[in-house]
């Protein structure tokens, strides 16, 4: 039975605003599933039969090698730069991120510019060493080359999880080991693998999600991933139910990683975040070792970073007079524009609802945890078509109410503005901006809220003068990597931008399916430096929030 | 009885047996009380429930005949006027110790809030630290502004939720009378919370000992252990 103190402890401003917004997220994604039950069209009979097979080999297939490449990889560098010095290993320790700012649709326009019949390569050797060369070796627009592109600008995100993951280590696990005889690759395999393993799966888990919402990337190399799939359905075939009948495929593999993830990871999922621990000191490579780190890491940053980088700076600079215009300067705008929009929506949704599940433990804010992270799961494609048709519905059915207040209303209201885009990207990031919020709060724990509640503060005033001034790091490091994800983002902002309206980064991306990629590369070169510049500062604040927790206790 | 505890019972969501069962008691004005018990018998349990940090499943806490806690009743933690001083401190890290202090001054003009912070200053005999910053000062210095914080607000009740637990054995004598001096000398009703049985005979005016969430003896510090 409920109690009449309960009733009143149930409703405050921190409730009811949480309520309000899960129900915004998860409300066009339950609208959408009611879709799947319509009846099939002609077409589906047909993707069915003849197209559903290679969407999934196509997905599947790329999943598997890319995911096992990045984990490599981005396992391998954060071991190397957390217990090595190097020469240029503290350069590397942060750099080895900047691949993240690079887009992999940009990253595939530009390597097959530089690979393709006229591009810097062959052009070279053509002219100096006069070969003729057989263009199938130099094509990179196919499996192979998608595979390489997707893993050298996408080993980031478990070289990042890992290398703070390790950071976070007793430097007892690592030293008994080199104390017990044991080689540097035998510790890798024996200590540093098992450790990270919930480390490495989450990264590797996100890896995945990328590569099921990466739309642009495959529909210029044509590659028929399920993204692709569910564009080419809904406006090639404009079949929206076969469309929402393909995102229900994904999602399902969605949910299958998501279990996989959380079955692998098993109950560690954190491991130790207590400043009293004593870090790994790196150890200093000697003789050929050392040669050898600096050139592996070289390589991945050269592939996943410099090379895109130099070729596009160069090509910025054979078209920077056509392009460099006030029209360029609108899309620049824009971009900055609906990024710090739905940033600022995104990290204040994300702390009010973070602030009152920690308050209020027990299932329902678990429930809440769980919808706001959810979006990130979703691929771009997925969210499009949901949203799309939850505005649409939203402005059919309050036609009849916008009539009664306004007569000269139009039919579709909200679904020919931005807030479509807008609502559409706080529903995909979300989740970002959530983790990196919620992981601020856990660090300061819950004993600096009860003081102050003691010393007469409400939540609320509590939350101003206490939390805010504490999470700020936190905060900082959620609007930079929600923001950096925004000014990336293709899908949903191709499908769901109003008439007219460019980004840097549709831009980009209409420029080089025009085979204009030399235009294309102002806009990808501003994308990936305001990226850049942002990922250094969240390096920054990062290890200034770690450095300022030391002092603590 | 200036405090009066009638049959709380508490469990923890995850729990499966209740924390606190049946838990009666009550203070006269001006005493001193100690909780004592094991780890996990539940006595910092019932520090939180007084604060109102928790709600207790049945039961009725009332503080100077207001009723803070019953089926109908629950008054916030920040309307009970109830001091507490935590295992940790919890002194807020981004705030000197003058502004740690003065954060829990309401209703008061610029001055006579500065001259609180004096006054506990002095009591807790830190005046010279002002203008530290938490993590400047060591765990002892940080115990005393973590107490002098909780008494500036001149709260009804002061619990302190283990206060030796985080210090080095051999201040562990000179804080017990530093704190019993200091408490008598603010005047108020305060219930502290221990797992050391010295600790109790040292401060405490009564004892109460828990187990298992029950209690298991109530007298004065002198009886109680024998």
């Amino acid at each position: 039975m409920i109690k009449s103190r309960e009733i009143k402890s149930i409703f405050n401003v921190w409730s009811i605003l949480s309520f309000i917004f899960v129900l915004l997220i998860i409300l066009p994604t339950l609208n959408v599933s009611l879709n799947l039950f319509n009846e099939t069209s002609e077409n589906w009979g047909h993707i069915k039969e003849y197209l559903l097979l290679d969407y999934i080999v196509n997905t599947l297939s790329i999943v598997v090698f890319v995911g096992v490449l990045t984990l490599i990889i981005g396992t391998s560098l954060a071991w190397l730069v957390t217990s090595f010095k190097f020469p240029l290993s503290r350069f590397y320790k942060w750099s080895l991120l900047l691949p993240l700012a690079v887009p992999p649709y940009v990253a595939g326009f530009t390597y097959h510019g530089i690979l393709n019949y006229t591009g810097v390569i062959q052009t070279f050797l053509r002219k100096n060493l006069n070969m003729n060369i057989n263009q199938n070796y130099f094509n990179i627009m196919n499996h192979k080359g998608a595979i390489f592109i997707l893993t050298v600008v996408l080993y980031p995100y478990v070289f990042a999880i890992v290398r703070s993951y390790l950071a976070k280590q007793s430097a007892d696990l690592i030293e008994n080991g080199r104390v017990l005889g044991k080689s540097p690759m035998n510790i890798f395999f024996k200590v540093v693998f098992p450790i990270s393993r919930p480390a490495i799966i989450g990264g590797v888990s996100l890896v995945i999600l990328e590569i099921l919402n990466e739309f642009g990337l495959f529909n210029y190399f044509g590659i028929a991933t399920f993204s692709v799939a569910i564009f080419r359905t809904w406006f090639g075939l404009s079949d929206l139910d076969s469309a929402i009948r393909l995102a229900a495929i994904v999602m399902l593999m969605v949910l299958v990683i998501l279990l996989s993830e959380k079955l692998m990871r098993g109950r560690k999922r954190y491991g130790y975040t207590s400043s009293k621990i004593r870090p790994i000191q790196p150890i200093e490579l000697t003789g050929i070792k050392k040669v050898f780190a600096t050139m592996y890491c070289s390589i991945i940053f050269g592939f996943g970073f410099l090379v895109p980088t130099v070729q596009l700076l160069h090509w910025s600079l054979l078209t920077y007079k056509e392009i460099l215009n006030i029209k360029f300067l609108e899309y620049l705008l824009n971009s900055l524009k609906v990024s710090t929009i739905s940033t600022i929506i995104i990290v204040v949704i994300s702390i009010i609802i973070a602030n009152y599940s920690r308050i209020n433990e027990n299932i329902l804010t678990k429930i809440y945890t769980r919808v706001t992270i959810l979006g990130y799961s979703i691929p771009g494609a997925v969210i499009a078509v949901a949203v799309m048709i939850f505005f649409i519905d939203f402005d059919n059915k309050t036609f009849a109410l916008r009539q009664m207040i306004s007569a000269n209303t139009t039919k579709l209201y909200l679904s020919t503005t931005l807030v479509m885009l807008l609502f559409a990207y706080v529903i995909r990031f979300l989740g970002i901006g959530y983790n990196s919020i919620e992981s601020g709060f856990d660090k300061i724990g819950k004993s600096y809220f009860e003081a102050s509640r003691m010393l007469g503060m409400s939540v609320t005033k509590t939350f101003f003068k206490i939390d805010l001034p504490m999470i700020k790091p936190a905060i900082i490091s959620g609007f930079i990597l929600v923001f950096i994800d925004i000014v990336k983002e293709l899908p949903l902002t191709m499908i769901l931008r109003t008439f007219n309206f460019h980004t840097l980064a549709t831009k980009a991306y209409q420029y080089a399916n025009d085979e204009m990629i030399h235009e294309a590369a102002i806009s990808s070169m501003f994308i990936i430096i305001i990226s850049g510049v942002l990922i250094y500062l969240l390096n920054k604040n990062m290890s200034k929030g770690g450095r300022r927790n030391v002092h603590k206790g | 009885m200036y405090i009066k505890v009638n049959n709380l019972s508490f469990k923890y969501k995850n729990a499966n047996n209740p924390t606190i069962l049946d838990f009666s008691f009550s203070i006269n004005k001006g005493e001193i009380i100690s909780i004592f018990g094991q780890s996990g018998s539940g006595k910092s349990t019932i520090l939180r429930l007084i604060a109102g940090l928790e709600t207790p499943k049945e039961g009725s806490i009332e503080i100077n005949n207001m009723i803070m806690v019953d089926n109908n009743t629950f008054i916030l933690p920040e309307k009970r006027g109830v001091g507490m001083v935590f295992q940790d401190y919890a002194l807020f890290p981004h705030m000197s110790v003058e502004e740690n202090i003065r954060f829990g001054l309401k209703k008061m003009s610029k001055s006579e809030k500065s001259n609180r912070v004096d006054e506990v200053l002095n009591l807790v005999g830190l005046q010279e630290y002002k203008r530290r910053y938490p993590h400047e000062l060591s765990g002892g210095q940080q115990q005393r502004v973590a107490l002098a914080r909780a008494i500036a607000p001149k709260p009804s009740l002061l619990l302190l939720d283990e206060p030796f637990s985080n210090l080095d054995a051999d201040l562990q004598a000179k804080i017990r009378e530093d704190l019993k001096e200091i408490i008598t000398k603010a005047d108020i009703t305060s219930i502290f919370v221990t797992h050391d049985k010295e600790d109790s005979i040292a401060i405490a005016d009564r004892v109460v000992i828990l187990d298992e969430g029950r209690i298991i003896k109530i007298g004065s510090s002198k009886d109680a252990f024998n």
